[in-house]
């Protein structure tokens, strides 16, 4: 008899809260939208499982051991705490975990040790956590990946759409000061630092958003990186009728010259270019853009074919899983479940409109002091979300005029997007990190 | 403080956007730049060129060969006919 109230105890449905368990439905919804309306399904679905194991009553699986000690209530390890900390014998565990939050490095140490001498260890997702995006691994590999399927040829034949892509990272920045807007209103409690890593959502790019939020935020990653996936499924809904309000039936209708040819050597400096200027200029960028750039230089040199091919494939593969179980492990229900996370689903929709409406823009003003014809439709493709940016350009594209193929024109500034939100990320923590 | 911190994201978003465009502006010209040069200096073997001008020169030797044997063909076809 004793024995089944133990069993009873320990089961998932006398510990479950009602944070946990909704967090458990929303890990199931967004493994119904990944599965069901075919989502980033790469990413949301390990996402949303690890977000479901995150918040198994009782398992721990995305806390640290003296987290895990803390939820067990275990009474050696509290009272030693209580002690470590000088606080009141009978102040909360609540209490007690912010101040183990708040605790200095050394401090850490010793609570870590306290902790697994009393049998505690270190929860799964917690260790992938801390593998893969605490140290800055998988986003930064994932990127490597990115920068061996990247074909510059378009952007070369055309580089004039760098601008584009710079122009399209404004939302970022327009989103940081929404979020630093809705702090001095007091409607929510964001730092710098917070609004930094929200506002990144807006270049649209995954593992950039990954990396600057576990720099800058750690505390929002999950919220962050949710949106950023999410919204980067939902470019083909949300672009075009920003797309159509900013421009004319003629205007989406121009046609576009036919672009240059690249040679194969133009290809194989430009990633060393890339390198240089940024090793020059912002060298806190270039662990995102060096990591790219050797991608893309493994991809287009063609004498380690063998490299460049596992990078594409099953290192990037190998990567996302992990990347996305770590992303998981942030949905805990006491991190995720907060106003601030609709703050941050909100602003982030904001960056993403903001950041498309000035790629168009600028590609309309680009065509008007220009003397070669450039579609301002090719101008949303400067928010990242390769490739999908530039297929929704070239769809428009297509619907104002039948003879109208602006998909390789429009990868030029998708790919500008992608060196334009790495360099507003290198900004972003150089000043603000 | 509350002032600070929207002063704080106007600085960010100045400096952030200056550089974005001035680092992004800089590559254009670096780009441009390189181009150029390896276009005048080291451009492609051009491998592609020599081969069609080989079929061309090549081709009517081999319609005159063609026409010959079709001719021929015809002929025969005729005599037997």
């Amino acid at each position: 008899m004793e024995n089944l109230l133990t069993l009873w105890h320990a089961s998932g449905l006398v510990q479950m809260e009602a944070g946990q368990a909704a967090m458990i439905f929303i890990g199931l919804l967004l493994l119904f939208l990944a599965i069901r309306k075919g989502f980033e399904p790469l990413l949301l679905v390990p996402i949303g499982f690890g977000g479901i194991l995150a918040n198994i009553p009782g398992a721990g699986l995305a806390y640290s051991a003296v987290e895990n000690a803390l939820h067990h209530a275990d009474p050696l390890v509290l009272a030693e705490i209580t002690e470590l900390f000088s606080l009141p014998a009978d102040a909360g565990i609540k209490s007690l975990l912010a101040a183990v939050d708040g605790a200095g490095p050394v401090v850490q140490l010793t609570l870590q040790r306290l902790a697994e001498s009393a049998g505690y260890s270190n929860g799964m997702l917690y260790n992938f956590y801390n593998v893969a995006i605490a140290s800055g691994v998988a986003p930064l590999v994932i990127f490597m990946g990115v920068g061996a399927m990247t074909d510059f040829g378009p952007l070369l034949a055309n580089p004039r759409t760098l601008f584009l892509g710079a122009a399209a990272q404004f939302g970022i920045f327009a989103t940081v000061l929404g979020a630093v807007g809705l702090t001095a209103l007091g409607w929510m409690d964001f730092s710098i630092a917070d609004a930094a890593a929200i506002g990144i959502i807006g270049g649209a790019d995954g593992p950039t958003a990954i990396y600057v939020s576990s720099v800058l935020a750690p505390d929002l990653l999950g919220a962050i990186a949710v949106a950023a996936y999410s919204y980067m499924a939902l470019v083909p809904m949300i672009q075009p009728p920003i797309m159509r309000a900013l421009t004319t039936r003629e205007e989406r209708a121009i046609e576009m010259k036919q672009l240059r040819h690249v040679s194969k050597r133009e290809k194989i400096v430009f990633p060393l270019v890339l390198l240089i200027l940024v090793a020059l200029l912002l060298p806190d960028a270039a662990p995102l853009l060096g990591m790219f750039c050797f991608g893309n230089l493994m991809k287009e040199c063609g004498v380690v074919d063998r490299l460049s091919d596992t990078v594409q494939n099953s290192l990037i593969n190998i990567t996302t899983i992990f990347l996305g179980l770590s992303v998981g492990s942030k949905l805990v229900a006491s991190k995720f479940l907060d106003v601030e996370t609709l703050g941050i689903l909100g602003l982030g929709i904001v960056a993403f409109g903001i950041g498309t409406a000035c790629g168009v823009l600028m590609a309309k003003l680009m065509n008007r002091f220009s003397a070669v014809p450039l579609n301002p439709l090719i101008g949303s493709a400067g928010v990242s979300a390769v490739p999908m940016a530039a297929r929704v350009s070239n769809k428009l594209g297509l619907e104002a005029n039948p003879h109208n193929f602006l998909l390789m024109h429009a990868m030029g500034p998708n790919v500008a997007g992608v060196i334009g939100s790495a360099v507003a990320a290198g900004v972003m923590i150089s000043l603000v990190g | 403080m509350q002032a600070g911190i929207i002063d704080q994201g106007l600085e960010l978003m100045l400096y952030g956007m200056g550089t974005v465009v001035v680092f992004l502006a800089l590559l254009v010209v670096a780009t441009t730049l390189m181009s150029r040069f390896v276009g005048r200096f080291f451009p492609e073997p051009e491998v592609e060129a020599p081969a069609p001008r080989a079929t061309a020169s090549g081709a009517p030797t081999g319609d005159a060969q063609l026409l010959a044997v079709i001719s021929a063909a015809i002929h025969q076809h005729r005599k037997q006919r």
